[in-house]
């Protein structure tokens, strides 16, 4: 004779296992999320296009010129032949910097005297503007300090003397976005369809009435809930084991912790995901609420203000209060921790507490919202 | 149109508008999006660096180093909040996430710096957010290259350097993340009502039996389609006005014209209706019309130059997101808002949305009819 | 010796529904072992009334005691010992036959051993053995209703409640679960059950009647029938609609109705003459077959009961009158198929203007797919179809403005009021201004809204919407009206109240095609045809399929313990024995023949007979001969083709 508990697992799984919808919600999805978001969200510029208004046309500024695209980071150069067409191209969007170098550039240079230099930059998207003149003032810079090296030659006119700021990265060398956006995608991916799969689960029996069989019985609420949540939160973390290795592999994220540390926080946190669903059911009778509110509340949150792209730092405070409502926030830290820079439970556990207290307040709630009412 | 098509359309008209307007649930998700969301996000959402915790470790202790961590604290992109003594200290800061930045200035530097010898000064950075290093690095060197200029004019000044180097932003010349921000939730809103509720209007017919009901009357598809998308167009419109205060608010800029925003929107929201409408008449149940609707709208939504630039994306991706109508709506919104420019520069724009809304509509309507 | 207490008992139950109370000040007490029927019409209250029971739905002021336990503080004890169906399958569609066995028993405690005893006897007796690994939802609505039966069976409680278990479920399947639960019976179970059906109602120990949230009556079958005053008149008179209109010109304050094949009117005291009703009748060109003073039934101490509500349908009717005559809808070797199933089977049939056309046949034989082909809705795979003159494929323009549609579901917007739901369809179906004020009228009094306009629908009760949908199905004043099944889930008053509205719209010369799993209601046709799974088995009046069908006679037998006798004549050969409300009818190929042996055979039991009769077969005794005549045939064409193989 099998628990009450157990009775409902056994249910809903044969149940799942018959429904190709939530099969295909469950499995393929989560893979398609993965791989477009994984490949498209990064703020990496390469091959921006630029172009030069060279009034100078000298070997210097062609040097100079030719620093940008060998960068990397900078594509096609335009060749510019009016002052009227830099306002063509940047309203166009088909530069995003102009370069403009003076006539008297390398005449400047070559006497040892300061040559002035302009850019301008499309800032209508500041992020990557932002970017994109920090990558500028680079290439300038490193050529400036070549001109400083030369001087040392004899020879040659005097320039003064560089500060340089020398970088070093910690946790992310080749800082590429896909490293950092990644194992934060994990937990949004985990905060996308567990929750509407079990919203899903329990709308549908209110709506077919199979739900009045289990108010006419013995259970009690907090056996069905469970029940419900057994099987789902066993799918949502068969759901992170198939992501994680396509994720990493695909990708080339290097994962620098423990991936039991990380299995197991994963199994908390979608044991929290689906507790939150089930709530959002508990409270709602129609499968278009159900889904509206699953995604209002679960998914829409942990894109924007769970940290995983848009950083929590730059928030107004009370928005940074809001983000501590939501338990993707605490996950992507615990990914990013682990996988990123490899520190153990030492340093993140006040997330993994705060990720447990939120599972147990959301399931107590869904218990109790859960009458065995009609009405 | 002859009086009885006339007749038919004006009841099929004050039917979808009376029911559109009863329904409080997606009245309150189109206010929503228009205001709140858009609110919300555009406060919150940002890449900009500001404020980033850094740390420093001084070993120089010398009156040029105070001040040049001084202009770090006061550039408002750096707020010293940890000073450290020893560089092994900066480890436990930078693991637990409580300094993202750390400032080391070397014992050397205020002697090679009076002695007119080149210098340097370090900089550790948390890459976890790539961008965000790469931007902090940015304004470290402008803030170092600054004070470099005033020290060496006053400590060597038969020397300058080589480059005076100016850049100057357009169209956005503080930045602001948040002028992006609330285009890209404008057009998001758009989509997500424009998609919704069409679909959810149809299937709802087909769930309740009403749709039967309705094959059997005179109607066409054609009016019945018609007359669906009326209402939202009607409130997205009135969404579209009230961004425009939300856009006041937060500053952003209206260059362009109103008639060309009004009459371009009108255009995207006829794709994005599109959208909704061929979800509707290929699904049976509501359940399965939302589940297709979000997971054709997440992709469309934020892989369509909203969050992140088209030219970050692989070449796939860029040449996929030409199909999505919000891709070009983006670029109308951006020109109109911060470029101010008009048709002659959108009418590629224009003619994209006409293209990919007059195909979806065209199949809507045959795949209708058929079934 | 010593009084048990109720097993339910219950003092002022109330619940209120914003406004609206659902059920009002209802005391009723229950005692081991009965059956407790509760009828009324839709939206009496009755569903809320076993919801409160079931400790499911906390009434606003009143309590209940079920099993000892109070329905609000003790709800859980109350789940946990008896047995609901709800008015909604309930059963989980993706598991198959045993696993809802199983989980409902796990769910109940059922220890293992008991289980399997418990799940094998009840599969048997529900004859659902063979479809143990069957997906529930791929089983016909009576399998269904049986299985959901059997899964509130399984922990053998002591208390029963049901709410319609068998609506909308064919005869042969209604009259298994009511087995099934004769079978419970016997071992003490209770039984309380919400029925819409007369013949059911008949059965119970005592019956409540509700009507607005009100009990009006409550009391043993007998003794409501014995409290009602006057005398019940039953005539057997065809053709059955003429008669009808002939007696309610005639003699209105005796309100007949049709009852089955039946007409029933109610005298008063001072009694009326025979003759001169008789002579009245053949003057309508009807033909009396019997004229008998009858017990009242309950349906006519329900009839009666109730009171009159709103003025009867003004029939008022659309003045254009069709004075062509031919075919109104036609179809030949219609043939509708769904990948490998067919659904409809070369369907041949031609139905004149003015005419009422029945198609009868239990849940997925077809019927809503030939009407969908009819109204445009949906292409034939082959065969022909002509409405009005107009052929259905090539015309579909024409067709559709000379012919209204009501569907299964009303097809009314919920969230629209009456009157822009009235006004959505005049607009849709084109009806001209000038009209319009004329025609809106009209369907407010039809469906008696006038001065209730702005109610929203979803409020408006089963049978006044459904009166409402009718009216805007008809705003357009069409030649050929089209109706999927109607009267379903609705009570029997609204649908004996519909049905009259149909007449009169058959009358003006309106051609009826409507599609209907209640057998009773063929009586009100000029024309049935039987559709059995996509084949037509049976084409003709109601009169004349009763000679067709050389099915036998049929005795009608009432005597003083009709259970017990119905097991007497159990597995008896030549007798075909069943219930008729609290009578018993015997299929027998010789009634002259077989009475004096039947009455010996009882009075050799120790049972009484107070009446043994000859009665012409019912249209549901003559289908269920037609449906099994049709059974034999496949069978002997599947072993054939086996044969052969």
């Amino acid at each position: 004779m099998k628990t009450l508990v157990g009775a409902v697992v056994w249910k809903e799984v044969r149940e799942i296992r018959r429904d190709p919808v939530t099969m295909f919600v469950a499995i393929a999805l989560p893979l398609v999320m993965l791989y477009l978001f994984g490949s498209a969200l990064s703020l990496d510029v390469k091959n921006a296009p630029m172009a030069v208004y060279d009034l100078d046309r000298s070997a210097d500024s062609r040097d100079l010129i030719a620093a940008f695209p060998h960068s990397g980071y900078f594509g096609r150069v335009h060749g510019i032949g009016q002052e009227s067409e830099i306002g063509a191209l940047l309203d166009r969007g088909k530069a995003r910097l102009v370069l403009v170098i003076p006539p008297d550039f390398s005449e400047r240079l070559a006497r040892g005297e300061t040559a002035s230099l302009q850019a301008l930059i499309d800032g209508s998207f500041s992020a990557t503007a932002m970017v994109i003149a920090g990558y500028a003032t680079a290439i300038v810079q490193d050529y400036s300090a070549k001109r400083v090296a030369k001087t040392r030659e004899p020879g040659h006119a005097t320039h003064g003397p560089l500060i340089q700021v020398e970088g070093r990265v910690w946790f992310n060398a080749p800082l590429k976005s896909v490293y950092y956006i990644v194992p934060g995608l994990f937990g949004v991916i985990l905060m996308a369809f567990p929750p509407l799969l079990t919203a899903l689960a329990v709308v549908r029996e209110k709506e077919s009435g199979s739900v009045q069989q289990i108010f006419v019985s013995p259970i009690r609420p907090w056996q069905f809930i469970a029940g419900k949540m057994i099987p789902y939160a066993v799918i949502a973390f068969l759901e992170m084991v198939m992501i994680l290795v396509p994720g990493l592999l695909w990708f080339g994220v290097p994962f620098q912790g423990s991936f039991a540390l990380f299995l197991g926080a994963t199994l908390l946190y979608v044991s929290c995901t689906v507790a939150l669903g089930l709530l959002v059911s508990t409270v709602t009778r129609s499968q278009l609420v159900a889904m509206l509110l699953a995604i209002m509340v679960t998914l829409m949150p942990a894109f924007l203000f769970s940290g995983f792209l848009f950083p929590i730092f730059t928030m107004p405070w009370t928005m940074q209060l809001y983000t501590h409502l939501l338990p993707a926030r605490y996950f992507v830290v615990i990914s990013r921790d682990i996988a990123m820079k490899g520190v153990g439970l030492e340093v993140w556990w006040p997330q993994l507490a705060a990720l447990a207290a939120y599972t147990f307040v959301v399931f107590a709630a869904a218990s109790l919202l859960f009458r065995k009412k009609v009405a | 149109m002859n009086a009885a098509r006339r007749a038919r359309l004006a009841s099929v008209v004050r039917k979808e508008l009376t029911q559109f307007l009863r329904d409080r649930v997606m009245l309150l998700l189109v206010v929503y999006l228009y205001t709140g969301e858009v609110i919300m996000c555009t406060m919150a959402l940002s890449f900009d660096v500001r404020n980033l915790p850094t740390a420093v470790a001084d070993f120089d202790r010398s009156p040029q180093s105070r001040m040049l961590i001084d202009r770090f604290g006061s550039s408002g992109y750096f707020t010293i909040e940890h000073r450290v003594t020893r560089e092994a200290d900066l480890a436990g800061l930078l693991n637990s996430g409580k300094a993202l930045a750390a400032v080391v200035i070397p014992p050397d530097f205020s002697r090679r710096l009076v002695r007119g010898e080149p210098g340097s000064v370090q900089l550790v950075l948390d890459g976890s957010n790539a961008n965000t290093a790469t931007v902090a690095q940015g304004y470290a060197q402008r803030i170092v290259q600054s004070f470099a200029m005033e020290q060496i004019g006053a400590a060597a000044p038969s020397m300058s350097l080589p480059i005076d180097y100016r850049p100057r932003i357009w169209y956005n010349s503080q930045l602001r993340y948040s002028y992006f921000m609330l285009l890209s939730m404008i057009a998001s809103a758009g989509m997500v009502v424009g998609v919704i509720t069409t679909a959810a209007s149809i299937v709802r017919e087909k769930e309740s039996g009403t749709i039967e009901q309705l094959m059997v009357t005179p109607i066409t598809s054609a009016e019945l389609i018609g007359a669906k998308m009326l209402p939202t167009l009607l409130v997205c419109l009135l969404g579209l006005v009230l961004s425009l205060f939300v856009a006041a608010g937060f500053g952003v800029p209206m260059r362009g014209s109103l008639v060309l925003y009004f009459a371009l929107s009108s255009l995207f929201l006829m794709s994005s209706m599109g959208v909704g409408i061929l979800v509707g008449t290929l699904t049976q149940t509501l359940q399965q019309a939302l589940l297709i609707s979000l997971f054709a709208l997440f992709p469309i939504l934020f892989l369509s130059g909203t969050m992140v630039p088209l030219e970050s994306m692989p070449a796939w991706l860029q040449y996929a997101a030409l199909f999505s109508p919000v891709t070009h709506y983006m670029d109308v919104l951006r020109g109109i808002f911060l470029k101010g420019v008009g048709l002659t520069v959108l009418w590629p724009q224009a003619l994209a949305m006409t293209v990919i809304g007059g195909v979806l509509l065209g199949g809507s309507l045959w795949r209708f009819r058929r079934g | 010796m010593e009084r048990e207490a109720p097993v339910i008992e219950a003092v002022g139950l109330t619940k209120v529904y914003g406004t609206r109370k659902a059920v009002d000040d209802v005391s009723l007490a229950i005692s081991r072992g009965e059956v407790f029927g509760l009828i009324g019409s839709d939206g009496a209250g009755k569903t809320t009334i076993l919801q409160i029971l079931a400790g499911i739905l906390d009434p606003n002021a009143g309590r209940a005691v079920v099993l000892g336990y109070d329905s609000v503080r003790d709800a859980t004890a109350i789940n946990s010992r008896i047995g609901y169906m709800s008015q909604i399958f309930s059963l989980y569609g993706r598991l198959t036959v045993e696993e809802n066995l199983d989980f409902f028993a796990d769910l109940h405690r059922v220890p293992e051993p008991a289980k399997n005893d418990r799940k094998a006897r009840l599969l048997e007796f529900a004859r659902l053995e063979r479809y143990r690994a069957r997906l529930a939802k791929n089983l016909s609505g009576g399998m269904k209703k049986k299985l959901a039966l059997c899964c509130a069976l399984i922990h053998e409680p002591p208390l029963l409640l049901l709410d319609e278990p068998t609506t909308g479920v064919d005869p042969v399947s209604r009259r298994e679960f009511w087995n099934i639960l004769y079978q419970t019976l016997a071992g003490g179970t209770t039984i309380v059950v919400c029925t819409p059906y007369m013949d059911e109602a008949e059965r119970c120990t005592r019956v409540a009647l509700m009507h607005a949230g009100h009990l009006i009556a409550c009391d043993a079958p007998r003794k409501l029938r014995e409290r009602m005053s006057g005398t019940m008149l039953e005539l057997t008179v065809r053709p059955q609609r003429a008669a009808l209109s002939a007696l309610r010109a005639a003699y209105p304050a005796t309100r007949p109705y049709a009852s089955g094949d039946r007409i029933h009117l109610r005298v008063d005291d001072r009694g009326l003459d025979e003759g001169e009703m008789r002579a009245m009748l053949e003057r309508a060109a009807t033909v009396l077959d019997n004229l008998t003073t009858v017990a009242p039934s309950l349906e006519d101490v329900f009839v009666t009961a109730l009171p009159e509500s709103v003025a009867p349908p003004v029939a008022i009717a659309p003045e254009r009158i069709a004075t062509r005559s031919g075919s109104a809808v036609e179809t030949r070797d219609l043939t509708v198929k769904f990948g490998a199933f067919t659904a409809v089977d070369r369907v041949t049939l031609n139905v004149r203007r003015g005419e009422i056309f029945g198609f009868l046949g239990p849940n997925g034989s077809g019927k809503t797919t030939t009407i969908r082909v009819l109204c445009g809705l949906l292409a034939p795979s082959s065969g022909q179809a002509l409405v009005a003159g107009h052929a259905v494929a090539k015309e579909p323009t024409a067709v559709k403005s000379r012919i209204g549609y009501m569907s299964q579901r009303f097809s009314l917007y919920d969230d629209l009021t009456v009157d822009e739901n009235i006004r959505f369809f005049a607009g849709a179906y084109g009806v001209t201004q000038e009209r319009l004020s004329a025609r809106r009228e009209w369907a407010l009094d039809l469906s008696g809204l006038r001065g209730q306009e702005v109610l929203l629908t979803r409020s408006l009760s089963g049978g006044i919407k459904q009166r409402l949908a009718l009216a805007c199905a008809v705003l357009h004043e069409p030649e050929v009206l089209f109706l999927d099944e109607p009267t379903a889930g609705v009570d029997p008053v609204s649908r004996r109240r519909f049905w009259e509205l149909i007449n009169s719209l058959s009358d003006q010369g309106v051609t009826v095609f409507v599609t209907t799993h209640y057998m009773d209601e063929a009586e009100h046709c000029h024309t049935l045809a039987l559709l059995y799974y996509g084949r037509m088995i049976a084409l003709g009046s109601p009169e004349s399929l009763r000679t067709q069908m050389r099915a036998g006679e049929m005795l009608e037998l009432e005597c003083d313990q009709p259970i017990a006798a119905l097991a007497h004549f159990q597995g008896v050969p030549n007798v075909r024995a069943s219930f008729f409300g609290d009578r018993l009818h015997l299929l027998v190929d010789d009634a002259q023949a077989a009475r004096p042996w039947i009455v010996e055979q009882l009075a050799k039991a120790g049972h009484e007979v107070r009446r043994i009769e000859r009665v012409p077969l019912s249209i549901e005794d003559v289908f269920i001969a037609f449906i099994e005549m049709e059974q034999e045939r496949a069978a002997a064409n599947a072993s054939r083709a086996q044969q052969a193989a």
